[in-house]
């Protein structure tokens, strides 16, 4: 184990976390402020949730995306409290609309951004591994993360030879979807069978039970983190 | 030539992440149309319409039984991560099996079992709306409390229960209607094209 | 020991090119075998049969056998043969399954199965044997392209296979990137393991050979040992379709450009976030009417330019001059066009002609066919794009600009990965732009190509116009140095 230390990987994270707990706390924080009731305990548990991930990436050092989360949650809950209640009919359905599906859906959101900006694809693997999840879901799971990258690539491609052609403007619905679409899955089924090929060339697939060398484990900030959710999940279930 | 094994092997896991990516690209981008509020009930039949294209270039690589209700299940376990809910996991399992068995029994290459088995998978999405009716007081009591009374009336009144049956066939009529769609793009592109093997 | 006995394979859909007929062949154990011939002559075919990709993931007919050490490789599982046999392919983009370098490296490793120890300590050596420590834990989006080939090599060597296969590794990469991989060839050659390299760019391989094969439709029609090929004349280089072993040797001609007017680009300055590929330029002017060659190495902001030019980058203000006329970036997105280095995502409709349609403002039939014939492409118009050939695509990218009146051209590495002739071809159409007095400026790290048409070179550094000369006896000199001095 020793030996690990001193190979480098890619560094994303700050504080060691493992995987597995952002995994987690990414479904803690998503599915109980989306669909959680509202009252009693969980007017504390809520915004506590809302503000978890925002402080998980300050210990992590993503100084630009705190600012900019922290600032969207000031301005909705600015809203909420000072500009809601003066409002009526449409414009307090439209604005109660707007603030409540932020409030519910963008903590997930930033946990989500959390997971993926400070876990590397290796990390997951190797967390997918550890929790005795088959290969036939690992692998395709493992080349969905290795893919999102690749399609925002082609995509922003696309998008700039279409500008050159000057046809980035708007057009009929169908033909954007057919410009936009097709070369995208054209390029990307293409990719897709030159990295099959790359990786049947090492090996993939084969019966032996794989190892990995990416190093997890749990901490103490993991088992705190877990205690943490384990008893917002105990709210969320008996209230 | 592939009737000699009808394992799953790597090469098919490869293109079911890859054909997932896709699809679950295109999904997230009709989503967002979703969250637009009135739209919510529009979803089952935009997303499946978009995702079309993508699906039928992927049952054209599909030729062994497993391959869609992984599909499947990966949708849900990546929504379920996303907050949606355990029910988005089970329909997306649910749904994914039950179009692979119908694909299969099209061979995965009958025209009008890949049609159908489209229409079929299309109906994971219903694990999205599946909360505003099954659990239907709870859901809007919720909605109330979190967005306002108004948006929950409105809502409420835009769904009555009989629109939960209905969205089953609108999403099932997405998924043909994307069938379809997607196999005119086949045609006019990908064959053309040459990039279609079989 | 490969031995390949009365070898036959047809790709499935009857399509011709690649194909390979007859093929006998042994190659004993560490010998560097070059495979070279024209596009489409069967050589990455026949790489493909040694790492068994066929017929376990290209489906075709094949018959006779292909034995590495006395077992049949098209019998065996994908996984066994991946064992014994490491690829590297010509895509550095494509290759990896993994996101960072170092997990990378072990993959393949990991596959097998072995233990952790003992994978971390391979990897510790190779990556000491390559001295590639920087590149380790790196993401792999973030490396340049010759950074991904490098750990692609390193990856392969990892599992330490007897048998290398590299499918036109040096396609994608710059002078120096091709000088490294030179350096990683000749570490395994001393390891005692075998090397087949199918490769259109020869001059990098200079002295690391043992034998060349070199491949016609399909069959191998001469066996030559590295000094008899030096000993071919250019003629009959050229003859073969062969790139120069000696950049020196292949010819040059000077050029005495008329000096014309002139294009003026000033203020462009841009910056990603990372300080690699930006640049600072205040004021260039360049010649109207040359085919002007963009040089210099990995990062010296010769794509963040031409972007730039092309009105890519929002944040770019420059501005361009031509004669009164002055361009900002919206403009001169319609004035300037890009010929992408991946030209698939440029074409968009389901026919050529429909192609041409979309860039005109009033689609008028006569008219696309007139720049269709100017390029050849009237016979494929009812084609879909994505059916032709490479360098198809690139001249049907070429006539929707011509068709729209773009009158500046930029090509993004017209060249990667051609053979001889087709680099030629490529020449040609630039200098038929030249004749209906198009600017075009040509980001390449191909010597050949610039020497068979360019008439001028604008050489960047650090995102800073480092020089820009015209390509007469001087010229041509100073263009020597920087890709031989180099070396």
């Amino acid at each position: 184990m020793n030996a690990v230390c001193d190979l480098p990987f890619e560094k994303k994270s700050v504080i060691p976390v493992d995987p597995r707990t952002k995994l987690f706390l990414t479904i803690t924080v998503s599915t109980i402020m989306m669909s959680g009731s509202v009252g009693s305990v969980m007017n504390y548990i809520r915004p506590c949730l809302a503000i978890l991930p925002v402080c998980l990436l300050l210990f992590s050092k993503r100084w630009k995306a705190v600012a900019n989360f922290s600032l969207t949650y000031f301005i909705l809950f600015a809203l909420e409290i000072e500009v809601l209640p003066l409002l009526s009919g449409f414009w307090n359905f439209l604005l109660g609309a707007l603030v409540g599906i932020y409030t519910h859906i963008l903590p997930g959101f930033v946990m989500g951004y959390y997971l993926i900006d400070t876990t590397t694809v290796s990390e997951f693997v190797a967390a997918m591994e550890r929790m005795y999840i088959p290969q036939k879901i690992v692998i395709p799971v493992s080349v969905i993360f290795r893919f999102f990258p690749t399609v925002i690539e082609e995509y922003f491609s696309i998008s700039d030879a279409m500008k050159m052609r000057g046809i980035a403007t708007l057009r009929s619905p169908m033909k954007m979807l057919e410009y936009r679409v097709v070369p995208l899955m054209m390029c990307v089924v293409k990719i897709g069978e030159e990295l099959s090929a790359a990786a049947l060339t090492r090996g993939l697939g084969a019966p032996e039970k794989r190892t990995n060398i990416c190093r997890i484990g749990f901490g103490v900030v993991d088992i705190l983190l877990s205690v943490i959710a384990v008893f917002c999940w105990a709210a969320f279930l008996i209230w | 030539m592939d009737t000699k094994n009808n394992k799953l092997q790597a090469k098919d896991l490869i293109n079911v992440g890859i054909f997932t990516a896709i699809y679950f690209v295109l999904f997230f981008v009709g989503m967002m149309a979703g969250y637009i509020p009135i739209f919510i009930v529009l979803l089952p039949l935009i997303c499946p319409i978009l995702c079309g294209i993508p699906f039928m270039l992927y049952l054209t690589k599909v030729k062994i039984f497993g391959m869609v209700t992984l599909t499947g299940l990966i949708l849900g376990l990546l929504a379920l991560l996303m907050g949606s809910g355990i029910e988005v996991l089970v329909a997306g399992l649910v749904f994914g099996l039950l179009a692979d068995l119908i694909f299969k029994a099209g061979n995965y290459r009958s025209l009008k079992w890949t049609i159908i088995g489209n229409g079929v998978f299309s109906l994971w999405i219903m694990g999205y709306v599946s909360r505003m009716f099954l659990a239907r007081d709870a859901y809007f009591a919720k909605v109330a409390a979190g967005y306002g009374q108004e948006y929950a009336d409105t809502l409420m009144s835009y769904t009555p229960g009989w629109v939960f049956p209905t969205l089953f066939v609108v999403a099932f009529l997405g998924g043909v209607l994307g069938a379809l769609l997607g196999r005119a793009v086949l045609k006019k592109h990908f064959e053309k094209a040459g990039m279609l093997d079989a | 020991m490969i031995k390949l006995k009365n070898v036959n394979f047809q790709y499935m859909g009857g399509n011709e090119a690649g194909g390979l007929s007859d093929i006998n062949l042994s190659i004993p154990d560490g010998q560097v075998v070059l495979l070279c011939g024209r596009s489409g002559c069967g050589k990455t075919t026949l790489t493909r049969m040694l790492n068994g990709l066929i017929p376990n993931y290209y489906d075709g007919d094949l018959d006779g056998e292909i034995l590495l050490d006395g077992e049949n490789i098209s019998k065996l599982p994908l996984y066994q043969t991946a064992r014994k046999v490491g690829s590297v392919f010509q895509n550095p983009r494509t290759q990896f399954f993994t996101v960072d370098s170092t997990s990378e490296m072990a993959f393949g490793c990991e596959n097998q199965g072995l233990p952790q120890e003992e994978i971390i300590k391979r990897v510790k050596q190779t990556a000491g044997q390559f001295a590639m420590q920087p590149l380790l834990g790196k993401n792999i989006f973030c490396l340049s392209g010759g950074e991904k080939q490098k750990v692609a090599c390193a990856s392969v060597s990892v599992s330490s296979p007897k048998i290398f296969v590299l499918d036109e590794p040096s396609s994608n990469l710059d002078i120096s990137a091709t000088a490294d991989l030179r350096r990683l060839i000749q570490l395994w050659k001393q390891q005692g393991k075998t090397v087949v390299i199918a490769e259109h760019r020869l001059y990098y391989l200079r002295g690391l050979i043992d034998r060349i094969l070199y491949l016609q439709n399909g069959e191998i029609c001469a066996e030559l040992s590295e000094q008899e090929a030096h000993k071919l004349s250019s003629d009959e280089q050229k003859e073969m379709g062969l790139r120069p072993f000696d950049l020196l040797k292949f010819p040059v001609k000077p050029r005495h450009p008329a000096h014309k007017q002139t294009f003026l680009c000033s203020d462009f300055a841009f910056g990603y976030t990372q300080s690699k590929h930006a640049i600072n330029i205040s004021s260039l002017e360049l010649p109207r009417g040359e085919i002007i060659a963009v040089i210099g190495h990995n990062g010296a902001g010769k794509s963040t330019f031409a972007r730039c030019l092309c009105g890519l980058e929002k944040k770019c203000k420059g501005m361009m001059t031509i004669g009164e006329n002055r361009y900002d970036r919206k403009q001169r997105l319609t004035r300037c066009y890009m010929v992408m280095q991946d030209v698939n995502h440029q074409l968009f409709t389901e026919s050529v002609e429909e192609e041409m349609f979309v860039s005109m403002a009033l689609p008028e039939r006569e008219q696309a066919a007139s720049f269709l014939e100017r390029l050849d492409l009237l016979p494929f118009k009812d084609r879909h794009p994505m059916a032709l050939s490479g360098g198809q695509k690139q001249r049907v990218a070429i006539a929707s600009a011509l068709v729209s009146g773009r009158n500046i051209l930029v090509f993004d590495e017209p060249t990667s990965g051609l053979d001889l002739q087709h680099m030629e071809e490529v020449a040609r159409e630039l200098t038929a732009l030249q004749q209906i007095d198009k600017t075009s400026l040509v980001i390449t790290h191909d010597y050949e190509l610039i020497v068979s048409c360019c008439t001028y070179v604008l050489h960047l550094e650090h995102g800073r116009v480092q020089a820009q000369y015209c390509l007469d006896d001087a010229g041509i000199e100073r263009l020597q140095e920087f890709f031989l001095g180099s070396r």
